[in-house]
């Protein structure tokens, strides 16, 4: 069976925000929505021994997801895949799942009409992959770094599988319980 | 970090649903436990505070509905979703209003729905039932659902459906007393009814203002104890947004507003045998309560979130006319 991970290696990450533009230009996002902000602390020790850590987030498609059950509607939907969407038509934008996630990467945007509102996410680009299977995700396909791996990781074979079996990985806020399925290699104060 | 994205329609319909549904439980207590042998002229003293209770929920129900972004959405919550509490809650609410309008109407005097109301009548304890163990899960629910959103600290705590249902009781409490001091609600009823329903009333206000005090002493307990337990012991976020609270930003309204002015001075004047000032200032802190935990947010910070959002302009503030003019956005229509 698949399932979608992403492996995100903080040792290669350098800021650009290209996999931000990247995602808010194919999915053609409202200008109040970021799927996958990268976020830092800033400069980080003291001089000589200064460094910057770079930490892109976005959607970390839970495995036991905390929006998925808060949802009335049922629009929030876990795919077999591991995929965490929302079906927009039956969303009604009541925000319960915006306020169940606990990386905040769920979003209402105010931009568009007030009674045509509805809660969007990223959804690892789940309409490319719709119509080719093999498709990578944008944020995937444009980082030049090669920070951002995607793959399936009940396939042995694949990268992320053996990243994860290999390096160590760190999950964001993992003693909530949702077990995040975005694996970030830490970047250990930029010594490789 | 703060989490904000319930506004005031979400904190007053907490409060509202909370205290309609308090008040069908309360009418059904009387009627069923305390004046099981006059459950009829009970009822007739609790007509017009049960109309109350109706608005009361009518306008929360109106309030959720209108904080949604998509209208047409919303028959899905009673179609849907098993697992989630709001779905639940909705259901809830919809078999509380139906079944106490039914009740309600089964009380009505008037001569062109005698008809009607004494074809209710036949019904009126089964129908007073359901919507008092519906009235007893909204006020449940209410503090159940915020408290199983794990992400915000301040939240998600078992003593948050005991607060909110303790307060949701008290408010019930002060809104059946306020209304019950109403006579001229019953022109209609002849003198002899009417004294005998204002008697029934009487017993019903000083059995409600001794439970009010006992609520009251219960609410000031299970407040503090979360939240000072939460100072003490609570994780960063909860810590953060508890400290707001005790000698934030949130001080004055904690410890003016909801201690002295919503719980204590309430407990006085109900001690001193002035009901219907403590009802109102107890309306009063329940609502602040209710506005204080919704806009207690908090949500764990992912390192570097804060420095991030708040540097992205948002909509309506100056200068961010530019997010309104990006028209390639993703047609789903």
């Amino acid at each position: 069976m698949t399932r979608y991970v992403m492996v995100i290696d903080k040792r290669r990450c350098i800021g650009c925000h290209s996999c931000t533009v990247a995602c808010r230009t194919w999915n053609k996002l409202p200008m109040d929505i970021v799927y996958n902000p990268v976020l830092t602390e800033g400069v980080q020790g003291k001089w000589p021994n200064v460094h910057r850590e770079w930490t892109p987030m976005l959607c970390q498609h839970c495995e036991k997801p905390a929006c998925v059950p808060a949802c009335p509607t049922g629009a929030s939907i876990k795919d077999e895949d591991g995929t965490v969407w929302v079906d927009y038509k039956k969303c009604m934008a009541c925000k319960a799942c915006v306020n169940a996630c606990p990386y905040g990467m769920r979003d209402v945007s105010k931009v568009e009409e007030f009674f045509h509102r509805f809660v969007r996410k990223c959804t690892f680009c789940r309409n490319a992959r719709q119509i080719n299977p093999d498709e990578m995700p944008y944020c995937v396909k444009t980082c030049h770094q090669k920070a951002r791996i995607f793959g399936d990781l009940d396939d042995p074979n694949s990268e992320v599988s053996k990243i994860i079996s290999s390096v160590r990985t760190e999950r964001l806020l993992e003693d909530l319980g949702t077990e995040p399925q975005i694996y970030y290699v830490p970047d250990m104060g930029g010594r490789l | 970090m703060r989490h904000h994205y319930w506004e005031w329609p979400i904190a007053t319909y907490l409060f509202l649903g909370g205290m309609g549904g308090g008040m069908f439980f309360l009418a059904a207590v009387l009627s069923f436990i305390v004046f099981p042998e006059h459950a009829v002229m009970m009822g007739s003293a609790l007509a017009w505070p049960i109309f109350l209770a109706l608005v009361w929920l009518a306008f929360g129900c109106f309030l959720l509905v209108f904080e949604l972004g998509q209208h047409a959405a919303f028959p899905l919550v009673f179609l849907n979703s098993i697992k989630s509490v709001l779905g639940h809650g909705a259901r809830i609410l919809v078999v509380c209003m139906v079944f106490g309008i039914l009740w309600w109407v089964s009380y009505l005097p008037w001569g062109w729905i005698s008809g009607l109301a004494g074809f209710l009548a036949t019904f009126r304890s089964i129908n007073l039932f359901i919507a008092g163990v519906a009235g007893f899960c909204i006020m449940l629910y209410t503090g159940i659902f915020l408290s199983t959103l794990k992400a915000h600290s301040f939240w998600a705590t078992p003593a948050l459906p005991v607060l909110f249902t303790v307060s949701a009781t008290s408010t019930a409490c002060a809104c059946i007393m306020l209304a019950l001091g109403c006579t001229w609600l019953y022109p209609d009823a002849a003198p002899i009814a009417l004294a005998a329903i204002a008697g029934l009333a009487e017993e019903a206000h000083e059995l409600l203002h001794t439970l009010d005090i006992i609520l009251i002493c219960v609410e000031i307990i299970v407040l503090l104890v979360m939240v000072l337990s939460f100072v003490c012991a609570g994780n960063k976020t909860a810590q953060a947004a508890a400290n707001r609270w005790v000698r934030g930003s949130y001080k004055l309204l904690f410890w003016g507003g909801m201690i002295c002015c919503g719980l204590l001075l309430p407990l006085a004047f109900n001690l001193c045998g002035l009901s219907a000032p403590a009802a109102v200032l107890a309306l009063c802190g329940g609502l602040l309560l209710r506005f204080l935990v919704i806009f207690t947010d908090d949500r764990a910070e992912v390192p570097g979130e804060t420095k991030y959002f708040t540097r992205l302009k948002k909509v309506g503030e100056p200068g961010s006319e530019f997010m309104t003019k990006w028209t390639d956005i993703e047609n789903i229509y």
